[in-house]
């Protein structure tokens, strides 16, 4: 019985991160770089990862020293440690992913003060154990990777209208997937639907208003589903019970 | 002399409605969306960014040229200005605590929350990453602050009219509020040329 | 200056700056807010856009409940709309 429910806090913990209590689209957090590095899909992805690898590492370390560290001084000694693997990061990508180090710019050092990894650690890594803490960061990763991308995709696809890969993880050959723009091989433009006011910082406003819309859409029409389900019950209960009364 | 004081003007001008802190930059938006639609508080809010992004600025170069570069550590700079900005955030709001309990009234409880606002350390960041002297940083940082505080103050402005009027269900709250964000952000798009 | 030196000095610098923010973040909680000011919290107002746990840099802020009123108060109007319907 007991490892039974262990499986399920683990599950709980991961799945919850990804859909439910996405950290992006629910929790409305971490909204800075999502507005500003999605003029492409592949920063974004870039930046969706390298968020991942942060919460990971970081809710790791503050769980295993989660009883060595004063609860007065939690949060600065938090603060150190993620500060520490976002200059990893950064070292890192500059060395290796020089292109995505550019695009980022100055959003790779604001994962310090990016409220889903404080928000992670103080509210999940210093009561849980660290497999469960573990299985959180990577949760909540995979969740903003997904959103962060959503909003990537709409916002390079209606912009620019083409989808270009490789142009930034130069290890896959560029190509691009024409959708609202086609460019003939002798470079002659054939037809072109793209709006530039998606590339601009007003067409990010516009994407992540109408997703939060729509989410908040969905959890109103589950919200009527559920009362109108419940009225139903409640009105079968009080004829079961008139009928009770009468016979 | 007239020179310098003119180019410092303009940085000045062209960090507040250019290339606007919040709605070109993206800089402060979680606070930016979060706060509340009564006016008092956004100006609160808005005041104590300005305080904490010039003081920061003000300590952060300096430490970023005289410290760590000759040390040979460049690297260390971002860990190192989130615990300086940290510590002035908590240094600032213990002198306004002890010595000024108007100011204290005004903003002294949005100080805590100003550390991770994106806005500080990204400016501070953003000044040594793409090294600009002493001057224009300083105009960087008051002019963001500034550029801030005025954003703020007209975005809950126009949130208080919205609260009154009839916004269809799904687009209650945050959504119609980043939709507005669009439309501020078209219109700032007009000052992009003033500066040649 | 060789790697190691180069280490242990950076090593050194972070830990002053992180005594000075240790020492002043315990002065900043232990001083009383001034006469007048007690009770303050800008969490009802702070949360409105937020959803949880967007509050945790805020020292008055309530972990236990960790929710936000205002928000509270709007899903109750929405309900007694759709009573009242």
């Amino acid at each position: 019985m007991s490892e039974l429910k262990k499986n399920n806090i683990h599950k709980e913990s991961f799945i919850s991160g990804i859909w439910k209590q996405n950290p992006l689209f629910v929790a409305m957090l971490g909204t800075c770089p999502a507005l500003a590095v999605t003029t492409s899909f592949e920063a974004s992805f870039g930046m969706g990862l390298l968020f991942l690898f942060v919460v990971t590492c970081s809710n790791t370390l503050i769980s295993l020293l989660k009883k060595i560290i004063p609860e007065e001084v939690e949060t600065p000694c938090y603060i150190v440690i993620i500060a520490a693997f976002v200059t990893l990061t950064k070292m890192f990508t500059n060395a290796f992913l020089p292109e995505l180090y550019s695009s980022l710019g100055v959003f790779l050092s604001l994962l310090v003060v990016n409220c889903i990894v404080l928000g992670r650690a103080q509210a999940f890594a210093n009561k849980n154990t660290v497999v469960d803490s573990i299985l959180d960061g990577i949760g909540n990763g995979i969740g903003y990777t997904i959103a962060i991308s959503i909003i990537g995709i709409v916002r390079e696809i209606l912009g620019t209208g083409m989808l270009t890969i490789g142009g930034i993880f130069t290890f896959i050959p560029k190509f691009s997937i024409p959708v609202l723009k086609f460019v003939n091989s002798s470079g002659v433009v054939v037809y072109d639907y793209s709006m530039s006011l998606f590339t601009n910082p007003a067409g990010a406003f516009i994407v992540f208003g109408l997703i939060v819309a729509i989410i908040q859409a969905n959890k109103l029409h589950q919200k009527n589903v559920e009362s109108v389900n419940k009225k139903k019950e409640l009105a079968l209960k009080k004829s079961q019970a008139l009928e009770k009364g009468a016979n | 002399m007239a020179n310098a004081i003119t180019a410092f003007l303009l940085a000045i001008v062209s960090s507040m409605l250019i290339d606007n802190v919040v709605l070109n930059r993206f800089y402060g938006i979680c606070a930016f969306v979060g706060v509340s639609n009564k006016v008092k508080s956004a100006f609160s809010m808005g005041v104590a960014v300005v305080f904490v992004i010039v003081f920061a600025s003000l300590i952060c170069w300096p430490i970023y040229t005289f410290v760590l570069t000759p040390l040979n550590i460049p690297f260390m700079d971002t860990l190192t200005y989130i615990l300086v900005i940290a510590s002035l955030v908590q240094v600032v709001g213990l002198f306004i605590k002890k010595y000024s309990p108007a100011l204290y009234k005004s903003f002294g409880i949005y100080l805590p929350l100003i550390t991770t606002n994106c806005a500080v350390l990204g400016v501070v960041q953003n000044n040594t990453d793409t090294g600009l002297n002493f001057a224009l940083s300083m105009a960087n940082a008051i002019g963001t602050g500034v550029g801030f505080l005025v954003i703020i103050c007209v975005f809950s402005f126009i949130r208080m009219r919205l609260e009154e009027s009839n916004v269809p269900k799904a687009f209650r709250g945050v959504s119609i509020a980043l939709l507005t964000a669009a439309l501020m952000a078209i219109a700032f798009m007009g000052f992009s040329g003033i500066i040649s | 200056m060789s790697p190691v030196v180069n280490w242990i000095v950076a090593i050194l610098v972070i830990l002053f700056f992180l005594i000075v923010f240790i020492v002043s973040f315990i002065l900043y909680k232990k001083t009383p807010p001034p006469k007048g000011c007690e009770g303050m919290e800008p969490s009802d107002e702070k949360c409105h856009g937020c959803e949880q746990e967007g509050c945790h840099f805020n020292l008055y802020y309530n972990k236990t409940s960790m929710k936000c009123t205002e928000k509270k108060n709007s899903d109750k109007t929405e309900e007694n709309e759709k009573e009242n319907k």
